[in-house]
């Protein structure tokens, strides 16, 4: 069998390197391809593949050496423009681009065995933008055995994503428009994706009934990050302008009180008692890190408990709870809710962890520095600054307003610090832990999956 | 300061807001209500207060802060089991934000509570 599919993501600069390695696996699994090849082609002329080490240092390697190969100043014929014919208004100067292109693949195939990509321990696939900012697509075909229930992209999901559309399709342009905006850029929607693992463990499994649970908490995590960006002054998520950004910081106040109260009210209406205060539970938990977060901006960058403190409510509750709340929903006993709550929990702060790690990484879509910027709460910094030799600088520099020098600066003593490593352990471990958590559970079926999420949330590239 | 103050773990990190205005929003809902349902009448209406619906956007602390009472309020009405009050004083909130979204006059909060709260008993 062969299914086909599609990967869009945006670029931000020429010569960017996006590791698209935890994407395709995640692809891989949502199919259900246990054996056979996943085959990648690039739909442009200046995005090409290659597979290769996700260094930071390496990848500045390679951009020199595409450099002084094919120098971007050199002249092309192909930029001549009085000289070509059928040029487009906004045809770029990018003859260096095309011709960087022949250093590297317009395809690759990698092959796929139990479900995982067939990688050494230090490879990574790349897609390498030439010429960005773009917004680029790859197609790719996946050929071979998949598992039975897995035959179509991701059915579950598919009836999320019809869930949301079906809610924010009803609503008023005022609030509907700019949320619309958010949701369908996209997202990892990891949070319904455990709502809909968790509602089939246990014996009154509703799908129709998982969506709407799914969705609602979607929409809680949209909300609170349509306030998040307006209290972090951020003007882009996932693309776009924020919602704070493009309507002005009073609605966005309003937009995210709407989705908040109509997500909850979703929730009361499937009249599920210990589902609903297991979510309101979470959200309470939100707000409190939310302003433990802001008023730890004073005394940044904090500690290991101060990290934990605001980790586990602002990522963690809503993930732990997700995974409660699915399980409940379908009537699953107290120690598979309560196993469910604790993998999500685990699993919530590996994946603020790793998501802190991409600060540090040039090859992903997350701007570096990012989060020193903005003075973020952020694991690799804390272990920075309490280092004995980098330590005294980091905390200088943060302690002042950070110019664009001071935050590569800082950058550079976090990578030296080794804090990178510790933080990358620390993460590991955790999704360990959590994949522990599972061991003793009768999953039927849903096992793998939960495995690859958590074991997937430390490796993560956006 | 209100007679009957609700239990201290339902004021946690909002003490200072009690003193300021939450317990004058508490004494005018019943107090033939359960003090959940009360509570979370007064974290609505303060939250609605805090972030300014309808007027020029508040700023990052009175969000947050904000934020925190409509998710407390959430959880009390769960803790108080009471679905029909959950869906209409989330409903109240959906009808206020809305208008506030769409540059409408926005309707008082606490009369839409108070309504829920008759319909209710």
């Amino acid at each position: 069998m062969i299914a086909g599919r599609r990967l869009e993501f945006r670029t931000e600069r020429p010569t960017q390197f996006l590791d698209l390695t935890g994407q395709l696996q995640e692809l891989v699994t949502d199919a259900g391809l246990l054996n056979g090849r996943i085959h990648l082609q690039s739909l442009h002329t200046t995005l090409g593949l290659t597979v290769n080490e996700n260094e930071p240092l390496l990848l500045a390697d390679f951009e020199s050496t595409l450099e002084r190969l094919v120098p971007t100043a050199a002249e092309y014929l192909h930029d001549d423009f009085e000289r070509r014919q059928n040029v487009p208004a906004d045809e770029p100067a990018n003859g260096h681009a095309h011709n960087r292109m022949l250093l590297l693949h317009p395809s690759h195939t990698a092959l796929v065995e139990d479900g995982r990509l067939v990688l050494g321990r230090w490879q990574s696939i790349f897609a390498v933008e030439l010429d960005g900012p773009r917004e680029r697509r790859l197609a790719l075909q996946l050929e071979g055995d998949f598992a039975a229930a897995a035959t179509s992209p991701r059915p579950a999901g598919d009836l999320v994503e019809l869930e949301l559309a079906r809610q924010l399709l009803v609503d008023s342009d005022p609030v509907g428009k700019p949320m619309r905006r958010l949701v369908e850029a996209g997202g990892k929607r990891l949070r319904p994706h455990l709502v809909m693992l968790a509602s089939r463990l246990g014996p009154a499994h509703d799908e129709l009934r998982a969506a709407v649970l799914a969705a609602a908490v979607e929409l809680i995590h949209a909300a609170t990050l349509v306030h998040d960006d307006y209290v972090d002054d951020s003007a882009v998520r996932r693309g776009r302008p924020t919602v704070a950004a493009a309507e002005g910081p009073a609605r966005a106040i309003a937009v995210g009180d709407y989705y908040f109260a109509k997500a909850t009210r979703l929730i009361a209406e499937l009249g599920n008692p210990e589902v609903t205060l297991t979510i309101a539970e979470a959200i309470e938990a939100v707000c409190f890190s939310q302003i433990d977060d802001f008023e730890l901006r004073g005394r940044y960058p904090g500690d290991h408990s101060d990290y934990m403190k605001v980790v586990r409510g602002k990522t963690a509750a809503l993930i732990a709870g997700a995974c409660a709340a699915g399980a409940q929903l379908s009537g699953a006993s107290e120690t598979v809710v309560e196993r469910m709550r604790r993998y999500g929990d685990l699993m919530g702060i590996a994946f603020q962890m790793a998501d802190d790690l991409l600060d540090y990484s040039p090859s992903t879509g997350k701007p570096a520095g990012q989060d020193i910027r903005m003075k973020v709460v952020s694991l690799p910094l804390i272990y920075a600054s309490e280092d004995r030799e980098v330590g005294p600088e980091v905390r200088t520099l943060l302690d002042g307003s950070l110019a664009d020098d001071d935050v590569r600066r800082v950058a550079d003593l976090v990578l030296r610090s080794g804090a990178i490593g510790r933080v990358r352990d620390e993460a590991k471990d955790l999704a360990l832990a959590a994949v522990r958590e599972l061991e003793p559970l009768d999953l039927d079926g849903v096992r793998a999956p939960l495995e690859e999420l958590a074991l997937g949330a430390v490796n993560r590239n956006s | 300061m209100s007679l009957a103050a609700p239990p201290p773990k339902e004021l946690a990190g909002i003490e200072l807001l009690w003193e300021d205005r939450l317990s004058r929003a508490y004494d005018g809902y019943p107090a033939a209500a359960d003090y959940r349902v009360r509570l979370a009448a007064a974290l609505v209406e303060v939250a609605v207060d805090l972030q300014a619906l309808g007027g020029p956007a508040a700023g990052p602390a009175d969000l947050l802060a904000g934020d925190l009472c409509l998710a407390r309020a959430s959880r009390l009405l769960a803790d108080a089991g009471d679905q029909a009050l959950q869906i209409s004083f989330a409903r109240a909130v959906e009808t206020v934000s809305g208008s506030a979204a769409a540059g409408r006059p926005v309707p008082e909060i606490s009369g839409l509570l108070r309504q829920a709260l008759e319909e209710r008993s």
